[in-house]
């Protein structure tokens, strides 16, 4: 299936804006949060450490709520993922 | 009015529009691009339903908290030069110190949760503004 993802900000330089992304059917956020580090490769360093995992402050939401990083509910088709850094409005 | 928008922010214009009978205070913030060791322009981003969405959280919240009668908040995105208007907000009250305190509310609140960035421009490099943590966001949403 596929899932839509949106990256701003420094992200959105290192991923794309607005991607597709194909994760297996029964899904959850692990698995596109694997193929996005894919995507990054070496300029991922901004948004993953070393070992992988997802640096501390940077924020996941799913259909424009905000999600925890370990969150382990399915994806379905045509979700909306977004990453993003620390806000900096006004 | 809650907007974000890429065109220029009139403050004159909304102010007018802001006006009620009842109000004896508006209360404006108006944030600037300012020019921080020689920034030229900055370009301003938005996850743009949420972004909006948060804006009318945050005008809800002010209007519960604050006995104040109107809440307006317009934020640019895109390419600023310095002294161009990034954001305004507009608080309608009877009085004018729940105005000022309702739009201190709002700017601070809207720092920590808005998606939104910015990225300062410069002669000779760029970089993002480093943001805030959207704590509050998080502890809400569970």
């Amino acid at each position: 299936m596929k899932v839509r993802v949106k990256a701003f900000a420094r992200f959105r330089e290192i991923l794309g804006s607005d991607l597709s992304i194909e994760v297996p059917d029964g899904a959850t956020m692990a698995a596109v949060l694997a193929a996005l580090r894919d995507r990054a490769g070496g300029e991922g360093d901004a948004i993953f450490d070393e070992t992988g995992a997802l640096r501390a402050h940077v924020i996941l939401m799913r259909n424009g709520r905000r999600v925890n990083r370990n969150n382990l509910d399915t994806l379905a088709e045509g979700d909306e993922v977004a990453i993003f850094p620390p806000v900096a409005g006004g | 009015m809650i907007d974000i928008t890429r065109d220029v922010i009139d403050a004159g214009v909304m102010i007018e529009a802001a006006k009620r009978p009842g109000m004896g205070a508006l209360a404006t913030f108006c944030g600037v691009v300012r020019d921080d060791d020689g920034v030229e322009r900055i370009e301003l981003e938005a996850y743009e339903d949420v972004a909006v969405r948060e804006l009318e959280t945050i005008r809800d919240e002010a209007m519960r908290e604050f006995p104040i009668e109107s809440v307006d908040i317009v934020h640019r995105v895109g390419s600023l030069r310095v002294g161009e208007t990034i954001l305004l907000v507009i608080v309608g009250a009877g009085h004018r110190k729940e105005a000022f305190a309702a739009s201190e509310y709002i700017i601070d609140r809207l720092k920590q949760t808005v998606p939104i960035w910015k990225k300062e421009f410069y002669r000779d490099g760029e970089r993002w503004v480093p943001g805030e943590s959207m704590d509050w966001m998080s502890s809400r949403s569970g």
